[in-house]
């Protein structure tokens, strides 16, 4: 099984929430398509060599947010909409904020200016999205 | 299924003459869970672990497998790893291997030879000859290799390196995968970070944490405000129910809480701080906060 999830034991932040976290980032970045099926909780329990009942929490929200759905027997899949779902959207955007409310604090913590910070930040936005880039 | 705990301790107590080794605890562990057991050393954690499998005799309270005193059929089901090795000094591996096999109905021969080539051991050296990792790993094919439904596992990685620690988390998983329940001790708190899905941490004999690991990561937060001087006083921060401890250090204060990370954050900001954050805390954060005041200090400048 490809290793397509991994989380960290070792920070403050719960493992089934960083698994859904992950499997919603898969999903919403089509690294897990629609349809996929996911690892069972016991193999992805022994290849992140985490609890299984984490696993199966994390399986279990996903399910309620739609964005997998498990039918006894077979196993858990990608909901043929679980991309487009809003959870999945929101999951991105989560992840966004996250990252870059770290990286302004920083910023702020630094002793920079406001006008400084927006200025490095808008540099890295066109290194990033260049110009006419405006829709990937 | 039912109510019926794989693992109930009820207010258990074990006294060696006037010294309590362990008071009133009472744990109970749900059927297909793995439970980590930390504590200090000297903490009570082997004592329990030898009261609930019958070696010793509880001074007070009831242990119960599977809704039942420990009897002797209880180890058809229960595997119990000791934290000293229990094995023959002058038997091979081998001959342990045999001596299982008579023991216990359901042991399962092939699953016991998977487990010998998976730690790597030479079946026909002495017990005597093998290193302290080696004898773990023999107590630990020993222990597995009759399926059992419940596992009892005192320091379970005990002298094994990194790579076979990993091999025993793994066996911890699978066996709970498959509906066993797993209690374990262990020094090494990441082991039990990534495997448990609960923690009970033991201190003195008492019980002074017990929950999921999630539930604990997630109501436990630092808040940690530094500043361009001195830290200032903060007038009932201390005493501040919501807070459980308060470190200061130069010129960063941190506020460990319990609940609303977010309001001792805005009051420390009344105070213009040059930064203030709130961080998550780790297992191990949360076992030194709550062991707390008893951590040596290297190095000792207190800084």
């Amino acid at each position: 099984m490809p290793a397509i999830f991994t989380v960290d034991p070792r920070t403050g932040v719960p493992l089934y929430l960083q698994l859904i976290e992950q499997v919603k980032r898969a999903v919403a970045l089509g690294s897990l398509a629609p349809g996929e099926q996911l690892p069972t909780v016991k193999a992805l329990a022994l290849n992140l060599t985490i609890n299984p009942n984490t696993v199966a929490r994390a399986y279990r929200d996903l399910e309620r947010d739609g964005v997998i759905e498990t039918s006894p027997g077979r196993g858990s899949f990608v909901r043929a909409d679980g991309s487009s779902t809003g959870e999945s959207r929101r999951a991105m955007d989560d992840v966004a904020n996250t990252v870059l409310g770290d990286a302004v604090r920083e910023t702020k913590t630094l002793g920079l200016s406001r006008a400084r910070a927006a200025e490095i930040f808008f540099e890295q936005l066109d290194r990033w999205f260049p110009a006419g880039d405006d829709h990937k | 299924m039912n109510s019926t705990y794989a693992i109930a301790i009820r207010d258990f107590s074990k006294r060696y003459g006037s010294f309590e080794a362990v008071s009133n605890l009472t744990l109970e562990v749900e059927p297909g869970s793995i439970c980590g057991l930390l504590g200090p050393n000297g903490s009570g954690k082997t004592t329990t672990f030898k009261c609930l499998i019958g070696l010793a005799r509880a001074t007070a309270g009831t242990m119960e497998v599977e809704g039942a005193p420990v009897q002797p059929q209880t180890f058809e089901t229960l595997a119990y790893l000791p934290e000293r090795s229990a094995l023959y000094e002058w038997m091979t591996v081998a001959d342990h291997l045999e001596f299982n096999r008579r023991s216990y109905r359901s042991y399962d021969p092939k699953r016991a030879e998977e487990l010998v080539d998976l730690f790597r051991l030479e079946r026909k050296k002495k017990v005597g000859k093998l290193s302290k990792g080696q004898h773990t790993a023999v107590a630990l094919v020993l222990a597995f290799s009759f399926r059992p439904r419940i596992l009892v596992l005192d320091e379970p990685a005990s002298g094994l390196d990194p790579v076979f620690q990993r091999v025993v988390l793994d066996l911890i998983i699978e066996a709970a995968s498959t509906g066993s329940t797993v209690l374990f001790s262990s020094h090494q708190i990441g082991q039990v970070e990534r495997a448990a899905d609960r923690v009970a941490i033991l201190k003195n004999g008492k019980l002074i944490v017990d929950g999921t690991v999630d539930t604990l990561k997630g109501s436990e937060k630092i808040v940690e405000a530094i500043f361009d001087q001195t830290v200032p006083e903060v007038d009932g921060l201390a005493a501040d129910p919501r807070v459980r401890r308060i470190e200061r250090s130069g010129r960063i204060l941190r506020a460990y809480v319990k609940e609303d990370s977010d309001g001792i954050a805005r009051r420390l900001n009344e105070f213009s701080p040059k930064n203030v954050s709130i961080l998550d805390l780790n297992l191990e954060d949360i076992f030194i906060t709550a062991v707390g005041g008893e951590i040596p200090t290297v190095g000792g400048d207190g800084a």
